[in-house]
């Protein structure tokens, strides 16, 4: 529940991103793939995270704001014809925006109410976007600019310079919400989750609270959005189905919920995972729904404890 | 104008079928069974087959009912009873984690195509009504909803067991407190409401075409509907399925460009004027 | 001592408040000038407990005011009244159970200083919060505990930590709800130690069980029946009075 505020994390920071380093040294053209996409991954499941493991608030629309960001940047970027950074920027807006309308339905509902509310929102956002014209309805659009970095040098055509693009801009997103979950801000949140009553009683508006962190969450999940859409240079409603909400939402539990480090190394784990499932098998989600299932039923008190509930009931197995 | 009307209560009737399951459970549960539009699927799947092997639709219908009823029933039995003791919050994930299942089993099972479920040869044709000729089948599946409609609320009001729900749903640690085995008042209530998903999957399946994936609209759908007329409630089930059924037939005549935001500005603004709903039962945790 | 034009820091004025067909609350009026210890008093069922949570904005009263100093604040929900000085401990323990002491009273300060809508700063580096936390949790008996997480403490040492989270926002009035309950006696002597040596800047109402810590405590104490307020005077003048022995001290042995 509380920030591990020890230095420990820097290292194991410093080591994830060396990691990535390693592997984008190694790797051929599939895996710089990989790379880019595990990097978007850890930044959509890090703007989960702020929402299930600080706030308390758990989303089964993520996804949508996900979507939004990157259909946003085809709209600046590739129809109206914006320079792709400025159309990034506007694609953030845009995803903030879309979180505030959301959310502030949303947070005056508790519980089982929000997850109906943002469940029945993002597939909203979805159907939008399967009957619309301007991109394409159920096809999608293709043409998505890329950032132009060629000013530095960086030529983010190449499938090596983009994934470190990615993970350059994942980087960022962590000191960000690491500096946000560990300030009063933050400490606010896990107030709220762990007792809006009292915090309430010590004059907190706890609904202005919640809305601040879904649009910051909604604002980053749109960045990861438009990382997706340049990547593919191709946006299609796929982009907000509830499985990936569903998707991210697993990684956020199994990398421990509030831990922006444990779900980057979570969304490591499930891009690979979900490689080798789908080479398996064209039923991959099968497992992945049991995989939530049994990460669900094991969590303790919270889903962002499920992974130490595993091991605990693990170690149980193992005593006496 | 009379057709789109028409189009709007048959919407309506389907939800309310869906939704007033969901509504019932959670107000007597605090749960929502996110897997509520699985069912759906797999009564218009199971109806899909039967049709095929017996060419009745009448035995579809039943038989469709039947497979959700018990495949709820073992859901319930199985999985979700355990998590009663610990958090709703736990039992929403764990039947949105189903959603994935079903739906990856329905796929394997009746694969990828869509296909339309044959109606029943009785009603087919069309019938003239107000002014218009409509389809003989959609009079039906009007007149089913508003007869099943009719039937839980004298179930609801006039009957023992549904004095028990209503009871329930009021406060549930008292009526557990006056002897009354909640737990079975509980499973009785999941069940029918499973039920009648298998019904509406199956009497959509001439209407919609039934395919792996046909469950994720109307869950949501029905969400609103539940959110809209507040949970718990028959009448509210009811009013939010015929208003959500008429705001989305006349919005995709109407404004088909912003039909969905439509649906969603319906909702926000019943929220706004009335956080629990339109016509909530029993308190609220 | 204090000046008649002065405000008081708490009235109530005539508030009512029924649900359904039960009048819980039936034109009650209370009025505490600054630095008063006031006590609530009253049978199970006399409406204390509707009265505490109209106070602390907790219910809407459906008719009558509330007033915070010269500010109405009827209309305000728990989080504005507190903003304007209100603060209030909870009968059932209501902490922040995966805290520390220590992180729980900054952060109790924090947000009643308005400082949760920085996100710039270290919240766990702010000497100004720690140093306030330390204060208050000697002030509450818990200076020895700031590194235990709450969720370890002791039951008494919690019902300490209740009052430490209200006394943290700095409060002007500080409503507290059965601050003794489920203490022993000797938790209980502490507690009436430590309300006794609360600062004078701070307009205390207390509802409480324990006739010891009432008028050990309290110089104006309101006797509740039936929603309403069936005596109000000083502890004397309640003690000696045949209509509260008869409605209610007389019917408790305790």
């Amino acid at each position: 529940m509380t920030p591990p505020a020890s230095g420990t994390r820097h290292v194991v920071a410093v080591l994830l991103a060396a990691a990535a380093g390693g592997y984008w040294l190694a790797s051929g053209y599939y895996g710089k793939e990989l790379l880019a996409e595990t990097a978007i991954t850890a930044i959509l499941a890090m703007s989960l995270s702020l929402l299930v493991g600080q706030a308390g608030l758990v989303s089964l629309g993520h996804a949508a704001f996900f979507g939004i960001g990157a259909y946003a940047l085809a709209g600046f970027g590739a129809r109206l014809g914006w320079p792709p950074a400025l159309a990034m920027a506007a694609a953030v807006a845009t995803g903030a925006v879309a979180a505030l309308l959301v959310g502030l339905v949303a947070v005056r509902l508790a519980g089982v109410f929000f997850i109906m509310i943002t469940l029945a929102a993002g597939e909203m956002a979805h159907a939008w976007f399967l009957k619309d014209r301007l991109f394409g309805g159920v096809g999608g659009m293709a043409g998505v600019p890329r950032l132009d970095l060629s000013a530095i040098g960086i030529d983010t055509g190449d499938p090596a310079s983009f994934a470190l693009l990615a993970l350059g801009v994942a980087i960022l997103v962590y000191l960000l919400l690491d500096r946000l979950v560990l300030s009063p801000f933050g400490q606010t949140l896990r107030a709220i989750h762990q007792n809006e009553e009292r915090a309430r009683a010590l004059g907190c508006p706890v609904g202005r609270y919640k809305l601040a962190a879904f649009v910051v969450a909604g604002a980053v999940a749109a960045l990861a959005g438009t990382l997706a859409a340049q990547r593919s240079a191709f946006v299609s409603p796929e982009l907000l189905t509830w499985t990936l909400s569903g998707e991210v939402l697993i990684v956020v539990i199994v990398g421990g919920g509030a831990s922006l480090l444990g779900v980057s190394a979570a969304a490591a784990l499930w891009i690979g995972l979900r490689h080798q499932l789908s080479t398996l098998t064209d039923h991959w989600m099968l497992a992945m729904g049991a995989i939530f299932v049994v990460l669900v039923l094991v969590a303790g008190d919270g889903i962002d404890g499920a992974v130490r509930g595993l091991w605990r009931r693990l170690a149980q197995r193992r005593g006496p | 104008m009379v057709i789109q009307l028409l189009n709007g209560m048959q919407l309506a009737m389907l939800l309310f079928l869906l939704s007033v399951g969901l509504s019932v459970v959670f107000g007597l549960m605090r749960f929502v069974n996110l897997a509520h539009g699985t069912l759906f699927m797999l009564g218009a799947f199971v109806g899909l087959s039967t049709v095929e092997a017996t060419g009745s639709f009448w035995w579809a219908l039943v038989a469709g009912t039947l497979a959700s009823a018990i495949v709820g029933g073992l859901l319930y039995l199985g999985l979700l009873r355990r998590l009663q003791a610990e958090s709703p919050l736990k039992q929403v994930l764990v039947t949105f984690g189903l959603i994935f299942i079903g739906l990856e089993a329905a796929r394997i099972i009746w694969g990828d195509y869509a296909e339309r479920l044959p109606g029943p040869a009785l009603l087919a044709g069309s019938t003239a009504l107000f002014g218009v000729v409509y389809p003989t089948y959609r009079l039906f599946v009007i007149g089913l909803g508003l007869a099943v409609a009719a039937m839980l609320y004298f179930g609801l009001e006039r009957t023992r067991v549904g004095a028990i729900i209503r009871a329930g749903v009021d406060d549930r640690t008292m009526t557990a407190a006056l002897g009354i085995d909640i737990g079975r008042v509980f499973f009785v209530v999941f069940v029918l409401g499973c039920a009648l998903a298998g019904l509406a999957g199956v009497v959509a399946g001439p209407v919609l075409s039934v395919y792996a994936g046909m469950d994720m609209g109307v869950l949501v759908l029905s969400l609103v509907v539940v959110v809209i007329g507040g949970p718990g409630s028959l009448k509210g089930a009811f009013v939010g399925a015929i208003l959500v059924g008429m705001v989305e037939t006349f919005g995709q005549v109407w404004l088909p460009e912003v039909a969905g935001m439509l649906l969603y500005g319906l909702m926000a603004a019943v929220l706004a004027l009335r956080p629990q709903g339109l016509l909530p039962a029993g308190p609220r945790p | 001592m204090i000046p008649a034009a002065m405000p008081p820091a708490l009235a109530a004025d005539g508030l009512r408040k029924s649900f359904g067909a039960l009048e819980a609350t039936r034109g009650v009026s209370l009025s505490l000038p600054p630095g008063r210890r006031h006590a609530i008093i009253g049978p199970n069922g006399a409406g204390k407990t509707t009265l505490f949570n109209l106070l602390a904005g907790a219910l809407r009263p459906d008719a009558g005011r509330v007033r915070l100093g010269s500010a109405d604040v009827t209309a305000d929900g728990p989080d504005a009244r507190a903003r304007r000085g209100l603060a209030r401990s909870f009968q059932r323990n209501s902490l922040f159970p995966g805290m520390t002491v220590e992180a729980a009273l900054m952060t109790a300060a924090a947000i009643a200083g308005g400082l949760g809508a920085v996100f710039w700063r270290r919240f766990d580096r702010d000497r100004g919060l720690a140093d306030g936390a330390a204060e208050i949790a000697a002030r509450v008996g818990l200076a020895d505990r700031l590194a235990v997480p709450v969720a370890n403490l002791a039951y008494g040492a919690q019902r300490q930590l209740e009052i430490g989270l209200a006394l943290a926002t700095r409060p002007a009035v500080l409503l507290l709800d059965e601050p003794t309950a489920g203490m022993s006696p000797e938790e209980t002597r502490a507690m009436q130690r430590l309300l006794a040596g609360l600062p004078r800047t701070i307009t205390i109402l207390v509802i409480e069980h324990d006739m010891d810590v009432v008028f050990d405590l309290a110089e104006r104490v309101t006797v509740l029946d039936y929603g309403q307020v069936l005596l109000e005077g000083t502890p004397d003048e309640v003690r000696a009075s045949d209509l509260v022995r008869r409605r209610y001290l007389g019917d408790r042995t305790g």
